[in-house]
């Protein structure tokens, strides 16, 4: 029975007097619906409490109109995670502006004597609503969160049910204290437009923003200097260019921020990986972590060691070359030469210092793909063209047999010496050498 | 003209690869009629990155070859070899990357065996569902673009600028409209210092 | 003495003259600054564009240092894992790479346009001498940074580039031919590309040339300020526009949009596209070297040609432009606008040519 007559009878009853009451008071009485504007009798404090309030619940009341008015965009846009976020946030942040500008200007209003002069009693019980509607709201956001998203589902409908003139109770029936609380000061403030100052919502200036500037004057001879008077304008042309500046900085920083900001966070957040991509990231690490290792070691080896291994001579091709690491820690190859012998020479291009590729060619020649110059493998020559000039270093290497005897060497000026006949090489291991000393 | 050359160069020696394998009795994996093919239609130097987990091909010990695998593994490799039609294939073939694999299990390693005289047919066999790395060109597509189909960041660039575009058409339409009323607050912002340094100097005259 | 003194007057005049102390106020640099209008007015507009993208780059590079990981182990992965995992992470890299191309174009067009309005005539010649400093320190900027992902052609790249230095080594005398040598070893840090030239590369992509920058743009930007716009013209239009508030607003909405396009490019096309993906693997230092390696877009003025003739010649060509653009203040001291003018198209035709059709020439001259 409560319920019907708050929620039903209030708001028709609300919405008619408003409706009614305002056109009337528009009528017949035009010079009254403003907003009794007390700056003249006190203009310090006010500023600190009008515009907060004006800021905050402007945003609010658009914002509520928005979800009631298109409720399915506005549900749309609240099902990103984000945009709920960042609407819970700022609706929050404005209700708390709205509150400080409140309490301020009700401390004006009770604090000083001039404009205690100018104050009714339905000033005051305006104030009261209003400070009232405000903390419930505050507490709907804190104490029944998200409500940007479930409002959709209860208050709108149950608003759209009254115009549509089928009031329907249940969408709200269930709804915590808080919120009827808010709904029902909500029709009592509806109800007090036509009475009250609040009437001043219809006249909002929003010629302002088009007009063009005006200067205005003292009627007084004492300000006619022109100097004073041309001062004036750019100083209300200043701040006018000034707040404009300040609103698009903020509302473009709010909207950029609105879409980067969470990704911005997220990047230093670092990303959260699934175990699965965690155990390939660690695998892959570990993988090119045991290639440096190995790097690492053949340094060593080359640091330390007389001979190193670079294959059996069975595993050697005519026609595809064994990469391997010389002791300058640069690419080599090793070929099996058309008499047996093994040929070890630098890959590392005389021309530019990439690496020469490991196929042979018909003509015996091996091609380095940075800049098309062809080596012959036997002697390390470039082509007459090519842009390496210099030859391909020959280097020094000695056949091991399975014993560790030294069969064959060969040092890097190309002598040869030891068994060098296929049968006692066949079983034999190549190596290359630190330094020419090394003789059969 | 070089790069045809090391582009002859590298069939001749996936030939030569193939007929010591063909020799040593085991069945060759790979297929250099396709690399050649990608390379000749896009003009692009590829890999056998392109289906094989190693840039360097099946053979050899590095990860992702043959001589890697392990015991299980090996068997893994040999059930898939033998199967000749997609529904016979149950498990990845190890030395496969998952385009290699998906393009199997799509038309099978039959069907993949007859078109190696005519490379340019496997696209139209994919088909255009397909698409691996989810960058919303398909497999099929970045097949014969010389394209990385399993990098959602690589792609013949133009095609993925229009599909990327339209992917993040709010995004940017969002940014812009953030941008330009940036841009229209601090032309504003300066304006009024403009006017204030004016004011100063009024000020000064008198 | 005398002589001591005389010479040390005219350098403080010489300075004095470039840095005229009295006129470093807000109002001289900034209220009453002027830009003048006439046809080559865009020509204003280039440096502000490129220390726009210098300012992207200190953001998205300021970015990218909390993911990258300068060893050779973990470089190439962690820019992957940027690309891959990092939220964002894509866009600012790419963003970085994007703006990097942008930002050396925008200095060789700032460049350009300067010279063609003759904007280093006294007493700008210092600020001539900064810009073109500037140019070098941008082109390292693009070297040093370009082996930082580690991958294939990032390092041959690099090797190609180094040894370059070394063959200079050959046409020097005496002495002085062992000194591009120690000069890339002291770069490179090793006997090879390898673990010391990352480090050193590192450190100066992200801190000594950050620093040499910022020093040398403070100077170019005052120097600037203190002088105002060049005429840019023979006969100057009487038409000018104040510099604050005007120029500054025009300035901010041409950034707004270079910014956007800046953000779709970023978006939209990833970088790495434009290199076939063999490249784009982590280097390998026991593997061959991929085929197709070339440097950046912005070298190919000076690969093409390095490519096609003598090595000497490319030398001397290259050391005598380096010489021309330092000394230009004094050469084309008395000369016209239109000459300048003139000399200016067939450069930028030169560099457009060598850019765009490099390759197929490189192919018409060496089939």
């Amino acid at each position: 029975m409560i319920d019907s007559v708050l929620f039903i009878a209030l708001p028709y009853l609300a919405i008619f007097i408003c409706i009614f009451g305002s056109i009337y008071r528009i009528r017949k009485m035009p010079m009254t619906y403003s907003a009794l504007s007390s700056q003249f009798l006190e203009s310090k404090s006010l500023v600190w409490g009008s515009v907060p309030w004006h800021i905050g619940i402007i945003t609010i009341v658009l914002a509520h109109l928005f979800a009631l008015i298109c409720p399915g965009l506005w549900q749309m846009l609240m099902a990103y995670k984000n945009v709920l976020l960042i609407t819970e946030a700022l609706g929050l942040a404005m209700g708390i502006c709205c509150l400080v500008g409140l309490i301020v200007l009700g401390i004006r209003r009770i604090s000083s004597q001039r404009i205690q002069a100018v104050t009714s009693r339905m000033d005051l019980l305006v104030l009261f609503l209003l400070t009232a509607q405000v903390i419930f709201g505050i507490g709907t956001a804190v104490l029944h969160r998200w409500g940007a998203a479930w409002a959709t589902g209860t208050a709108v409908p149950y608003i759209w049910s009254l115009f549509t003139l089928q009031p329907d109770l249940s969408y709200i029936s269930d709804l915590p204290h808080m919120v009827k609380a808010h709904i029902v000061s909500a029709w009592l403030l509806i109800l007090l437009v036509p009475f009250s100052r609040l009437i001043h919502m219809f006249a909002v200036p929003l010629h302002y923003l088009t007009r063009p500037p005006q200067n205005v004057l003292w009627n007084n001879p004492r300000h006619y200097e022109a100097e004073a008077a041309a001062e004036e304008i750019l100083d209300t042309d200043a701040r006018r260019e000034f707040i404009k500046g300040g609103v698009g900085i903020a509302a473009g920083t709010l909207l950029l921020g609105a879409g980067a900001m969470d990704k911005i966070f997220a990047f230093f957040f670092g990303p959260r990986l699934t175990a699965k991509e965690e155990t390939e990231l660690m695998e892959e690490k570990l993988c090119r972590l045991q290639a440096t290792t190995d790097q690492r070691k053949l340094e060593l080896e080359r640091q330390s060691s007389k001979y190193i291994l670079v294959s059996a001579m069975s595993e050697l091709s005519p026609t595809e070359g064994k990469y391997l690491i010389d002791y300058q820690m640069t690419p080599a190859m090793a070929f099996k030469g058309e008499d047996g012998l093994p040929i070890v020479l630098s890959a590392k291009c005389t021309h530019l210092g990439c690496t020469v590729g490991n196929t042979v060619n018909k003509e015996g020649k091996i091609l380095c793909p940075c800049h098309v110059s062809y080596f012959d493998i036997k002697t390390g020559e470039p082509n007459a063209d090519a842009p390496a000039k210099a030859p391909l270093p020959i280097l020094g290497w000695a056949l091991i047999d399975k014993a560790g005897k030294l069969i064959a060497s060969r040092s890097s000026k190309g002598e040869i010496s030891g068994d060098t006949s296929s049968e006692s090489i066949k079983d034999c291991d190549l190596f290359i050498v630190k330094t020419d000393e090394v003789k059969v | 003209m070089w790069r045809a050359k090391s582009t002859k160069e590298s069939i001749s020696a996936g030939f030569l690869l193939a007929v010591l394998l063909l020799l040593s009795g085991s069945a060759a994996e790979c297929y250099p009629e396709y690399q050649a093919f990608i390379e000749k239609r896009s003009g692009k130097t590829v890999d056998c990155a392109v289906c094989h987990v190693n840039a360097n091909g099946p053979v050899g010990r590095e990860s992702g070859q043959i001589g890697s695998l392990s015991q299980k593994q090996l068997a893994q490799l040999n059930a898939a070899r033998a199967a000749i039609e997609p529904e016979m294939l149950k498990e990845d073939n190890p030395i496969l990357n998952r385009l290699g694999n998906s393009i199997i299990r799509t038309i099978g390693k039959k069907k993949f065996l007859e078109h190696r005289q005519d490379p340019e047919k496997l696209a139209e066999l994919l088909g255009n569902k397909s698409d691996l790395d989810n960058d919303g060109i398909p497999d099929s597509q970045e097949y014969l673009d010389g394209t990385d189909a399993l990098n959602s960041s690589h792609g013949e660039p133009f095609k993925l600028f229009l599909v990327n575009l339209n992917r993040y058409k709010y995004h940017l339409a969002l940014a812009a409209l953030a941008v330009f009323i940036l841009d229209w607050g601090f032309a504003h912002l300066i304006q009024g210092f403009y006017l204030q340094s004016k004011m100063g100097k009024a000020g000064n005259h008198e | 003495m005398k002589a001591g003194q005389s010479v040390f007057a005219t350098v403080s005049n010489f300075l004095s003259e470039r840095f005229p102390v009295e006129h470093m106020n807000f109002q001289h640099m900034v209220e009453k600054k002027d830009v003048p209008v006439h046809n080559m007015s865009w020509g204003y507009y280039t440096g502000g564009l490129t220390l726009f993208f210098l300012m992207v780059q200190v953001v998205t590079g300021l970015f990218l240092l909390f993911y990258y990981q300068p060893t050779v182990s973990d470089a190439h992965l962690s820019v992957e894992f940027i690309n891959k995992h990092v939220a964002g992470g894509a866009l600012i890299r790419n963003m970085h790479t994007w703006s990097a191309s942008c930002m050396i174009f925008f200095a060789m067009l700032h460049l350009l346009t300067s010279f063609a309005m003759k904007a280093f005539e006294k007493p700008r010649e210092l600020t001539w001498i900064f810009g073109v400093l500037l140019l070098f320190l941008t082109f390292t900027f693009g070297f040093t940074g370009y082996l930082l992902p580690w991958n294939q052609i990032a390092v041959n790249a690099t090797k190609v580039g180094l040894q370059s230095v070394e063959a200079v080594g050959e046409y020097l005398p005496g002495a002085l031919s062992q000194l591009p040598h120690i000069l890339r070893e002291t770069f490179q840090g090793e006997a090879s590309v390898g673990q010391s030239t990352l480090g050193r590369f590192y450190a100066l992509h992200v801190v000594l040339l950050p620093l040499a920058l910022l020093g040398l743009i403070s100077l170019h930007l005052l120097s600037v300020q203190l002088h105002g716009m060049s005429r840019g013209v023979d006969q100057p239009t009487k038409k000018s526009e104040r510099f604050f508030p005007f120029f500054i607003f025009k300035d901010l909405s041409l950034w707004s949009i270079v910014f956007l396009l800046l953000l779709i490019l970023a978006w939209c096309i990833p970088f790495d596209s434009f290199l076939p993906y063999p490249l784009l693997a982590p280097y390998n230092a026991l593997g061959s070297t991929p085929a197709g390696i070339k440097p950046e877009w912005y070298f190919y003025f000076l690969y093409y040609p390095l490519e096609m003739l003598p090595f000497w010649l490319i030398l001397l060509a290259t050391g005598l432009a380096v010489l021309v653009l330092i000394f230009t203040p004094w050469i084309f001291k008395g000369t016209s606008r239109k000459t300048l003018g003139l000399i200016t198209v067939l450069a930028s035709l030169y560099l457009v040519v060598m850019t765009v059709f490099g390759e197929q020439i490189y192919h018409m001259v060496k089939p």
